[in-house]
């Protein structure tokens, strides 16, 4: 009796927390996207989500930043949102392990260019590093 | 309804046209040319919903996404 009661408690809990961790998260990113700078960056970030895929979306909605994989070599790129200095290639635990620059030629907002930075991993991996420029990325737990 | 996405200092402009009206998919097919000899690189999306580049003029895409080229940061 008393085993039932606390199966169906335990049930109802679970679906009140992950009740309340979608519309936390909904919030969060309702209050995050009403502060973006103006409607030029609203519409950026509007059109990378429309290109994300399904799991690059839900990393992205969690994270703010996204996996992509190269496809040429196979390696793991990490797009954070940004202008740039935000693409960081990950190792095979998915630590970072060097950082690339590369952007479009005309100065956009953070969506775009992280979408055009996307594309460009997806579809021509070679040709974006052959303009990357490299950066040092600190690996967690080192003294910069 | 198609449509051309070019990315801009405001975000991105879009023009929709009808690929039925053979004026439309001749002013969007310039407009291909254009935004490509002048550096943009334009991307559509497969049916699995992949990005792809293409370098020519696509009747049946649905969508192009046009970006300017890429340069080290």
């Amino acid at each position: 009796m008393f085993e039932k009661l606390a199966r169906i408690t335990n049930s109802h809990l679970q679906r009140l927390l992950l009740d309340a961790s979608r519309r936390a998260r909904g919030f969060r990113n309702w209050y995050w996207e009403s502060t973006c700078a103006n409607e030029s960056e609203v519409r950026g970030l509007r059109l990378l989500k429309e290109w994300l895929s399904p799991e690059q979306l839900a990393q992205f909605e969690t994270h703010k930043y996204f996996d992509v994989t190269g496809c040429h070599s196979g390696k793991r790129y990490r797009l954070r949102y940004g202008t740039g200095m935000n693409v960081c290639e990950l190792d095979h635990a998915g630590r970072p392990l060097a950082g690339w620059c590369f952007v479009p030629k005309d100065g956009l907002v953070p969506g775009d260019v992280v979408l055009a930075q996307k594309i460009a991993l997806e579809t021509d991996e070679l040709a974006a590093m052959a303009v990357a420029k490299h950066f040092v990325v600190r690996r967690p737990g080192t003294v910069a | 309804m198609a449509i051309q996405i070019v990315m801009d200092h405001k975000g991105d402009t879009r023009y929709h046209f009808d690929p039925k009206d053979a004026d439309a998919l001749l002013r969007a097919e310039e407009r291909f040319k254009e935004l490509t000899g002048a550096g943009f690189i334009a991307a559509i999306r497969t049916a699995s919903g992949e990005p792809a580049v293409t370098r020519k003029f696509d009747k049946a895409a649905e969508e192009t996404l046009f970006f300017p080229r890429l340069v080290g940061g």
